[in-house]
């Protein structure tokens, strides 16, 4: 059996940095990842990461632009903190090999992004996650601390209310192995891929919520989902910078025309303006950036210029691409503490999988990287310190062996006839449909019935494929689960906020009330079902 | 669109032998490989193995060859490679060792030899406050270099790992490359020690073939020289190789042609005796042929002093 102090679940910029702290707090350590670290969603980021660096900037002005996106939904002593410690964060960043674009005098240059009030957002050309996370991932390699690279968690343990370690696939050797640690750090990443088409990875698939919600933790804020306005929607669909924008970039509608009147708009509103514009007959909605000249597109958006042109076949120096808004990243996650604690002993969770608040009903373009660094940093150290303290505790007998049947169960090798993928289809349809930009009552309701449908079939699904050796059926049919359990999380949060606050939009609710939901939603199991309770946001004003 | 696949196939809990599979697939004008693979395993045949990861050209998870051709199943079009037949073949990349179908064992190819150049920056502990003063122009190399997707399309067109598997390889070479020439990087001349090693610069033949085959432009062959000017700068020349370029350098410098007898016995090394030993029967052969005339004489040619000059101009440039 593997043993260590702390185990993070995680390879993407959350789960490297919280792995890094670790070792810097002197635990032992170790990270398991499902794909390669370098292959994360992580990589996928573009525009950059937020610090106040600026002379005209100071972490006030973050905080208050940060607070503003978040539609106060945001718990404010964290946006204060985090705004405090972004700038210290970021610098440790270009320290250790990061080598962001620099102004005249050497310094890192500062961009406008999204609704950022100042130039703060660090920037390498239009690749800062590619870059960020494979500056992470040298640091991580220095620190030579084991990595379980393609192993796939299928379990939390959970000894009396305290999380004891996890059960994982290696999906080379075949194998079901326990993790036994004194505590674990979930850095599993979001779950957008239960909306299709989306912005992110395959992997993007919710497992880490799912199983932290399924281990006894809360869900915060599931609701609110942000939609990116600036997607190419076609096959997976691909994300442009919304960078773009303030570089110059227009949202034109069919006869060529700007549609926004402001771009220092936050995301949720410009996909609304954009919903507008459409109903408003605009026709075709696309991207122009062609008014960035080709000059600044070539040095500042090389692979926005690459991946238009092999994945949806547009030379955009020549001609508009078209968009529309599409499912990116959700706000809610496993409920945290300021420094990453659930509400399980031993359990922390951070990045995309976790919500602490500080993002509230809407995230501020350019926060989530720099969100994944203070908060790695955060909880690798609250996580030792707890390690530090924690009795040995034993690995539950049976849960090896129940995990073994669970899996046996699923591919014993009389196929069902349905198939996960179909099963994912019809779930991102539903999810777009009736979960999406804008909802209603009645919308989520129908979705809800249907998403319990959905979850009999996947119930149902048996793999002719036995072999547990990469059998990719078995683990898609694995994270199918949690999207399901945690889309009906989704749609039960949106139901029960009857108002519309941030990224959550309700037709039959369009005013925002703070009389009655300026508070957080909560989801947790009770008796086996999901149920929903308001949490109140924490200082007041 | 109607489309058969053809697909490796390799099972290591069977016989492990490779096989084909074929599967007729429906599919629309846009599709790409991927959505062909994702198709199959989910409709026709859960069996199959392959990776995929951003499933959008970000990440390079899902290199495979598709109809002999390395690139991504991902940004590949289905509609781009049956123009002449609606048939496609599917395989692994060359040279590595599969593990199950398309999936092949990255570590050994790419992963642990990249850990093998110590692919970290040494921080420098003492910078402190605010980030180090940095020209942009340098900082532009890097992120070129960093836009690496870590595809191995480099390595699979590489000359040299089919005959050397332990050859480093142009990914492993490129990343060495990153820190090399990154000035915040405190580990200078050791790490250029690590990747100037056995299997490391001095095994690339500059066949240019990597920096063919990289999607993304880096120029893997051009950073492997680099790494080696760089060497030779800082004095890093007790290796065959470098005494080889020195040499070589020096005897056109002096003679204005390339005196073959002194090359061979300065790149083995004047103290080397074994070395020197194993060049006997070539000197034999060649005196046999009339090719290394007795008294040795390297004389001058016509112009060499102009060479010279030359030489002396860009020594002087250099300096
Ligand atoms: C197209 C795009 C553009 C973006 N642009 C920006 C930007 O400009 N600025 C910004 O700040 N943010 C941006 N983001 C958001 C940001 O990239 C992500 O939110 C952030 O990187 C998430 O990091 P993470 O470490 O929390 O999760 P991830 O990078 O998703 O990592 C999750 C990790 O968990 C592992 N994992 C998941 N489930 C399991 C399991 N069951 N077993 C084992 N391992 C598992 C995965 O293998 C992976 O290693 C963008 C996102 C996308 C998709
Ligand atoms: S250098 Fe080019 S070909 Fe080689 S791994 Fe990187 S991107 Fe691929």
């Amino acid at each position: 059996m593997q043993a260590f102090d702390v185990l993070v679940i995680g390879g993407g910029a959350s789960g490297l940095r919280a792995a890094i702290a670790v070792k810097g707090a002197g635990a032992s350590v170790a990270l398991i990842t499902k794909v390669h670290p370098l292959r994360t969603n992580s990589g996928l980021a573009q525009g950059g990461l937020n610090a106040p660096l600026g002379k005209d900037d100071s972490a006030e002005k973050f905080a208050e632009d940060t607070l503003a996106a978040g539609d106060d939904l945001c718990e404010r002593d964290i946006v204060r903190a985090f705004a405090q410690e972004a700038s210290r964060d970021v610098i440790w960043l270009e320290h250790v090999g990061v080598p962001f674009n620099r102004s005249a005098e050497g310094r890192i240059d500062l961009r406008q992004f999204g609704s950022n009030s100042r130039s703060r957002t660090c920037y390498t050309d239009d690749r800062t996650g590619h870059i960020v996370l494979q500056v992470l991932h040298e640091q991580f390699e220095r620190l030579q601390i084991p990595s379980f690279e393609e192993w796939f968690v299928t379990s939390l343990a959970v000894d009396g209310s305290a999380c004891v370690g996890a059960v994982a696939l290696g999906l080379r050797s075949g194998k079901l192995e326990p993790f036994t640690a004194r505590a674990v750090i979930l850095a599993t990443g979001g779950f957008s891929r239960m909306y299709l088409p989306s912005t992110v990875s395959l992997g993007t698939t919710g497992d880490g919520q799912n199983l932290a919600f399924t281990a006894g933790a809360r869900l915060m804020d599931m609701e609110m989902i942000q939609f990116h306005p600036t997607v190419f929607p076609k096959g997976q669909g691909l994300l442009i910078s919304e960078a773009t924008l303030r570089e110059g970039a227009e949202i034109i509608n069919e006869k060529g025309e700007p549609v926004l009147e402001s771009k220092a708009l936050t995301r949720e509103k410009i996909c609304l303006a954009m919903r507008q514009a459409t109903q408003n007959g605009s026709g075709a909605l696309s991207l122009d950036l062609r008014r960035i000249g080709k000059e600044k597109l070539a040095s500042r958006f090389p692979q926005t210029l690459e991946l238009a042109k092999t994945v949806a076949g547009i030379d955009v120096t020549k001609e508009p691409i078209p968009i529309r808004p599409v499912a990116h990243r959700p706000m809610g996650g496993i409920e945290t503490d300021a420094d990453g604690a659930t509400s399980v002993p031993g359990m922390f969770a951070v990045g995309e999988c976790a919500c602490s608040g500080l993002n509230g009903a809407g995230r501020l373009a350019g926060n989530t990287l720099t969100e994944a660094l203070v908060f790695g940093r955060k909880v690798g150290e609250t996580a030792t310190r707890h390690a530090k303290g924690a009795p040995v505790k034993g690995f539950p007998g049976s849960k090896l062996s129940d995990e073994e049947k669970r899996l046996a169960a699923l591919t014993s090798g009389n196929f069902s006839g349905d198939s996960a993928g179909k099963i994912h289809s019809e779930l991102g349809q539903l999810m777009n449909d009736k979960v999406g930009l804008v909802r209603d009552g009645a919308g989520l309701r129908e979705a809800l019935e249907r998403i319990q449908s959905l979850k009999e079939r996947h119930r149902k699904i048996k793999l002719s494929n036995s072999s547990r050796i990469y059998n990719y059926a078995l683990t898609s049919a694995l994270e199918l689960g949690s999207m399901l359990n945690l889309a009906e999380a989704v749609a039960l949060a949106a139901q029960a906020r009857s108002e519309s606050r941030g990224a959550h939009r309700r037709a039959d609710f369009p005013e925002r009330d703070d009389q009655n939901w300026r508070c957080h939603t909560v989801v947790s199991l009770a008796q086996g079902s999901p149920q929903v309770e308001k949490k109140p946001v924490a200082g007041g004003a | 669109m109607q489309i058969t696949f053809k697909v490796y196939r390799k099972d290591p809990e069977k016989d492990g032998k490779p096989g084909r599979s074929n599967y007729s697939v429906e599919l629309d004008e846009e599709a790409t490989v991927l959505d062909g693979l994702l198709k199959i395993r989910d409709e026709m045949d859960d069996t199959l193995a392959f990776r995929a990861s951003c499933a959008r050209g970000y990440c390079g998870e899902c290199t495979m060859r598709v109809n002999y051709k390395a690139c991504f199943a991902c940004t590949a079009k289905v509609s781009a490679f049956t123009k002449k037949s609606p048939e496609i073949l599917l395989d692994p990349l060359r040279n590595i060792p599969v593990i199950k179908d398309l999936v092949f064992d990255w570590d050994a190819f790419m992963w642990n030899k990249i850990t093998a150049v110590k692919p970290w920056l040494e921080p420098d502990e003492s910078s402190t406050n605010g980030e180090n003063l940095l020209p942009d122009s340098t900082m532009a190399d890097l992120r070129k270099v960093m836009s690496c997707y870590y595809c191995g399309l480099c390595d699979e067109g590489c000359t040299v790992l089919p005959v050397d598997f332990d050859f480093l390889g142009p990914a492993a070479l490129t990343k060495a490359y990153r820190f090399v020439f990154d000035p915040r990087d405190k580990a200078g001349r050791e790490r250029l020690k690590i990747a100037e090693k056995p299997k490391g610069i001095w095994d690339c033949v500059h066949c240019f073939e990597a920096s063919e085959h990289c999607p993304r432009g880096i120029a893997p062959t051009e950073r492997i020289i680099s790494i080696r000017d760089k060497a030779f700068k800082v004095g890093i020349t007790n290796e065959k190789v470098a005494r080889h370029h020195t040499s070589f350098a020096a005897s056109v410098k002096e003679s204005g042609w390339l005196d073959e007898g002194r090359l061979a016995l300065e790149s083995e090394g004047l103290t080397n005796i074994k070395g020197l030993m194993k060049l006997l029967p070539t000197a034999a052969r060649a005196m046999a042929r009339g090719k290394a005339p007795i008294p040795y004489l390297h004389p001058k040619r016509p112009g060499a002093e102009q060479i010279k000059k030359i030489f002396e101009k860009g020594e002087r440039e250099k300096k």
